[in-house]
């Protein structure tokens, strides 16, 4: 569904993401695990447009959205929620989920999913965004990614600033949308939670992928073990 | 901690300079050369009262620009209240000598020390509350405009729109054809002699580096605020200076003579043109928009309109101004080849 | 009282349409746009000038509102450019430098064309027999037109897709992006927008009583004043800064006069920068 080549991107004339290749089955998990500084970021806000690429390729179900701004891809089918969130703070929840659908109006029913599977939003209809706690701006954020029924979810270290509580209850969400058949593409510091969800993971270091594999093969490796896990 | 970096460094210039008569001609030499050249212009055409009339006026605007040059070029402070500054200190001369009686140098002196004062409070108010560019301008637009308005007003006292005739000054030298342009001249000398000096001393260094960069400034120990409000003072107590200046030569003042679109446009137009940082941008200004002001006159229905195509084109292509330009090609032809090119910060004379 | 105080409501919706497009023109893309003014007498004198030559009413307002929506897609798609390369400050600074030379050219040409110390626009007008009764009516139309358009713009913004999405771009324009919405065609949009609601405002008080073709500075002014009291990027703002401010004029040249009433204006303008710069509904501090 979604191929990475030989991606390189970066700032201000360097580099900080180097040939990139990663790739996301149809309906499969796939999640970018490592430290902080390790490109991660970066090479998300690449992928999905926000950031301009010195080198690469990217393929959105087989179409080359590699030149593409960023609103083209999100219309494409590649929803991108970063860790920035980046709602909108004066609208209310409501009216920021129902932009998910732009140039759409929401179809009814998708809205009725994610009320679903966010109940605290349901509750806060009304009440502008730039309210609410973390988690529920979190929540929203995704919400509002879904509404656009994407092909891709991409979601750039969905816990941060969560409580361990909402953090797993955020992956029980994510797992349930993986059982309806969604695509995800997750960056994740927490790499228990990241593995206990993928299928698939790569190991980001110094802005190149160092490892590759399936989630058993990870939590099995021994150098995960030790750099990630805390297992000696 | 604050005086002391900047203050050895100046003093060790004031020894250089003292040491060596020759560095001294070598720093106003530009002023110099530019006076004895604005000198001649009345030998062409001391003649017309009417083109006098009209060189007083360049060079009047050029003191205006030197002002501005030193409130926005070394300080950042969009005062869009040039026109006003100046009129407050023709208005007030005016006033002062006709009405109250007072004599016509004191008149003048406190004229000045009353725009300067207001000039020290806008910059109080900037810093105070931290007013960015915008702001600020928007601010002082409104200020120029109540002004404006007041001047429109207040009939009795400033003649509303008929304007005000000025009799103070008309028996002295100010009242000839030729000496006003001398007068003025000499205070476009003083104006620039008066930058040349900030520009060396430890006020410009403080003023380069709160214009580079106010943060870093701030945290090097330059008291921006104080800076901002000295620039605010010395170029506001100019523009009185000035503005009075004229109000007793021309012998005429009225609302149109200080309004935004007459002074504080074409102000910005001839600093962007000539180069705002630079010694003699303003004075190059000057002359230029004078001349093609000049010229316009022949069209002078669509000169308005030429005088919007030409802030367009300048500020779209000109940017740094042409001084600025020129001192590039001047940096350039006096490299020897091989030498790099070294890092400009902002670095202008 | 009342009379002087329902005038002013009026005049008020007028000053917050007038408002509205420089607002938000600079809220989407920090850009202050002071040809705002002169581009709304552009529109009158189309209106005008097609009324002269036969058009009713109706085909010469929308005569006057493409012309100036054109030349506001016009101004962004070419002057514009050069200064969304640049940010911040000196995105704002270019663009109030070019937009007044912008302002210079139209004024210039307008005086140009018509010389007589500007042309007075008087639609809707028969001479001076029924002059009682016709200006009634002409008052009304305006009131009429300039409630319905704030009306249409509330609930575009507030209801509508493509409102909500301007808002968007307002608030966070990268979360804008995400949700497909391309920042660069909202602002050609709204530009455009911006002159036609200006150029709204200049044909109704023209309907009224004539405005001159230097008329163009005094609209930017006031649109200037209503945009910085109501905050700079809120369309609610404006329209509550409008309305306050047209019952300050109202109320004051009635009783005081022409010249206080411009300067109370402008203090309060001044004042709202100096003591609450983010003005009555605005978000920056």
């Amino acid at each position: 569904m979604l191929e990475v080549e030989d991606l390189s991107a970066g700032y201000l004339g360097d580099d900080v993401v180097h040939d990139i290749t990663f790739s996301v089955a149809d309906k499969a998990a796939v999640t970018i695990i490592g430290s902080n500084g390790a490109g991660k970021t970066t090479l998300f806000r690449a992928v999905c447009g926000l950031l301009p690429k010195t080198a690469g390729r990217v393929m959105l179900d087989g179409v080359d959205i590699s030149g593409l701004s960023a609103h083209r891809i999100a219309r494409a089918g590649l929803a991108y929620v970063p860790s920035g969130r980046h709602l909108f703070p004066q609208m209310t929840v409501s009216e920021n989920l129902a932009l998910g659908a732009f140039p759409k109006r929401p179809d009814p029913e998708t809205m009725a999913v994610v009320l679903e599977l966010f109940p605290r939003l349901a509750e806060r209809k009304s009440q502008p965004a730039g309210t609410m706690s973390g988690g529920e701006q979190q929540m929203l954020a995704v919400g509002r990614a879904l509404i656009s029924k994407p092909k891709v979810l991409v979601l750039d270290e969905p816990t941060t600033g969560l409580a361990p509580k909402l953090a797993a209850d955020a992956y029980a969400a994510l797992a349930i949308l993986q059982a309806q058949g969604l695509t995800l593409l997750i960056a994740e510091q927490q790499v228990p939670l990241a593995l206990s969800l993928a299928d698939y993971g790569y190991v980001l270091e110094n802005g190149r992928v160092q490892l590759e594999g399936s989630a058993e093969e990870l939590e099995n490796d021994p150098e995960v073990r030790r750099a990630y896990l805390g297992i000696a | 901690m604050t005086d002391r970096l900047p203050q050895a460094g100046s003093a060790a210039m004031r020894a250089a300079r003292r040491r060596d008569p020759m560095s001294l001609l070598q720093n106003y030499w530009p002023i110099i050369l530019t006076a004895l050249a604005l000198a001649l212009v009345p030998l062409r055409y001391g003649d017309s009262r009417a083109t006098m009339g009209i060189a007083v006026a360049g060079v009047l605007f050029a003191t205006y620009a030197v002002a501005f040059n030193i409130i926005f070029g070394s300080t950042g402070q969009l005062f869009l209240c040039v026109g006003a500054l100046a009129g407050v200190g023709a208005f007030s001369s005016a006033i002062l000598a006709d009405r109250a009686g007072l004599p016509l140098l004191l008149s003048m002196v406190l004229a000045t020390l009353l725009s300067s004062a207001l000039g020290a409070v806008f910059s109080w108010l900037v810093v105070r509350r931290s007013l960015d560019t915008i702001f600020t301008g928007i601010l002082t637009l409104t200020l120029s405009l109540s002004f404006a308005n007041l001047i429109l007003g207040q009939r009795n006292w400033t003649g509303g729109e008929t304007g005000l005739v000025v009799d103070a000054g008309s028996e002295t030298v100010l009242g000839s054809q030729i000496p006003p342009y001398y007068v003025m001249l000499g205070l476009l000398v003083i104006f620039l002699v008066i930058y040349r000096l900030l520009q060396q001393s430890h006020l410009g260094w403080a003023f380069r580096a709160l214009r580079d960069d106010e943060v870093a400034a701030e945290l090097a120990g330059v008291n921006v605020a104080r800076y901002r409000i000295y620039a605010g003072a010395i170029g506001s107590a100019m523009l009185g200076m000035a503005g009075a200046v004229w109000a007793h030569s021309e012998g005429f003042i009225g609302p149109s003579t200080f309004a935004f679109g007459s002074v504080d446009v074409r102000v910005i137009v001839m600093l962007a043109f000539g180069g705002i940082g630079t010694l003699l941008g303003p004075v190059l200004g000057a002359v230029v928009f004078t001349v093609v002001d000049e010229f316009l006159v022949s069209f002078s229905q669509l000169r308005e309109a030429l005088y919007g195509g030409v802030i367009i084109v300048l500020f779209l292509g000109f940017k740094q101004g042409v001084m600025f330009e020129v001192r590039r090609i001047a940096i350039k032809l006096r490299r020897r080849p091989g030498q790099a090119a070294p890092r400009a910060q902002g670095s202008r004379t | 009282m009342t009379a002087v105080f329902l005038d002013g409501i009026v005049l008020g919706l007028q000053f917050g349409l007038l408002g509205v497009g420089l607002t938000l023109v600079y809220g989407l893309g920090g850009i202050l746009n002071l040809a705002h003014g002169s581009m709304a007498v552009v529109g009158a004198i189309v209106v005008a000038n097609s009324m002269a030559a036969g058009a009713s009413v109706l085909l010469a307002v929308a005569a006057g509102l493409l012309a100036v929506g054109a030349l506001g897609l016009l101004l962004d798609g070419t002057l514009m450019r050069a200064v969304y390369r640049l940010h911040g400050e000196s995105r704002v600074l270019l663009s109030l430098l070019l937009t007044l030379g912008v302002a210079f050219v139209i004024d210039g040409l307008l005086v140009w064309r018509y010389p007589i110390g500007g042309l007075g626009i008087h639609i809707g007008g028969d001479p001076i027999e029924i002059l009682g009764v016709r200006m009634r009516t002409g008052s009304l139309l305006a009131s009429a037109i300039s409630i319905g358009a704030g009306a249409i713009l509330v609930a575009f913004f507030r209801l509508s897709t493509a409102g909500r999405a301007v808002r968007s771009v307002i608030q966070d324009e990268i979360g804008a992006r995400l949700c497909g919405i391309n920042p660069a065609a909202v602002r050609s949009l709204i530009f455009g927008l911006s002159g036609m609601l200006a150029a709204l405002v200049a044909i109704t008080r023209s309907m009224t009583a004539p405005i001159t073709t230097t008329a163009g500075i005094d609209f930017t002014i006031l649109a200037l004043i209503v945009t910085v009291v109501g905050g700079l990027g809120s369309v609610a703002g404006a329209f509550l800064a409008g309305i306050i401010l047209g019952i300050v004029n109202t109320v004051s040249s009635f009783y005081i006069g022409t010249y206080i009433t411009t300067i109370m204006l402008l203090a309060a303008a001044g004042l709202t920068i100096l003591l609450r710069p983010s003005g009555l509904l605005g978000r920056r501090a």
